[in-house]
């Protein structure tokens, strides 16, 4: 069982790095959060650089095979396509799948860009 | 016959114990108890006079005594206020003071109220989602690190903490 505290300081470092409007901060949280071996602190990493909806932050979610909308994890990917659907202003992710979906090399990652941008265009 | 001028009968009005003697009495006056000391006026000394000197003048000793009289009395009703008021602080201070020294000195034996009193502990507690103890002794908040400006601590914090979930696991 992991203490509490530990929970605490990585939910509170994360939502913090999401909040900070530093552009590095995005490389922090793609370097270390997105590419841990829990579940839950790859769901909150995605989750904070979608809010963050900034170009570079939505591309690593988005574009990244294993990452984001791409994760093995169906809970990861549940929630990051959750997080994208929750968004007031949706054009700089519509732009990022577009462009996913027509360039990507690989095709699941194509293939999961579609599947969000229908969702995207219906909510 | 009474001298009836205005200054004569301004002259009877404040300097009383002078004429007290020669002012006539008349002890059905009502009033007599009352308005000047006794004194009965035998004019009527409201009538309008058409000369602007002869208006009674309040300068000089009696308006300056009037004056200080009214000033000191306000001063003194200002320092009853104040005297109340501080007592009432001070009433407030001691009642405080007693009531922390009575709580300190009361062990809490009776069942039901360490119950109660464990029920808002963990009340809080459950609210909290934590415990306040750990509330407290938690160094990092998210609001400090969306501060932050030094992105090479931030990155250290970030996977020193990673590192302990993932270690813990």
């Amino acid at each position: 069982m992991v203490d509490k505290k530990i929970v605490k300081n990585v939910t509170s470092i994360i939502e913090g790095l999401g909040k900070n409007e530093n552009p590095e901060t995005i490389s922090i949280l793609e370097d270390v959060g997105t590419n841990s071996k829990i579940d839950a602190i790859r769901e909150m990493t995605s989750r904070a650089l979608v809010k963050k909806n900034m170009h570079d932050s939505l591309k690593v979610v988005i574009t990244n095979k294993g990452k984001g909308i791409n994760d093995m994890s169906t809970v990861v990917a549940m929630s990051t396509i959750n997080e994208l659907l929750s968004l007031d202003d949706k054009s700089e992710a519509m732009k990022i799948l577009e462009d996913t979906v027509e360039m990507h090399s690989d095709e699941e990652v194509r293939d999961n860009a579609r599947s969000v941008k229908a969702l995207m265009a219906l909510s | 016959m009474a001298n009836l001028s205005i200054p004569s009968i301004r002259e009877r009005l404040f300097n009383t114990s002078k004429h007290e003697t020669t002012t006539q009495r008349n002890s059905s006056n009502p009033f007599a108890a009352s308005s000047f000391k006794g004194n009965v006026l035998t004019a009527d000394v409201f009538e309008s006079s058409a000369k602007k000197n002869d208006q009674p003048s309040f300068t000089g000793k009696l308006k300056a005594s009037a004056l200080v009289g009214s000033i000191s009395g306000i001063g003194e009703k200002f320092q009853n206020m104040i005297n109340s008021v501080v007592s009432f602080g001070h009433r407030m201070k001691d009642s405080v003071v007693n009531s922390w020294n009575k709580l300190n000195g009361i062990e809490i034996s009776f069942t039901p109220a360490k119950e109660k009193a464990v029920s808002i502990y963990n009340s809080v507690k459950d609210a909290l989602g934590t415990s306040v103890t750990d509330l407290i002794s938690s160094g990092v908040s998210a609001k400090s690190v969306a501060k932050m400006d030094d992105m090479t601590a931030a990155r250290q914090l970030m996977a020193d903490s990673v590192a302990a979930w993932e270690a813990a696991v």
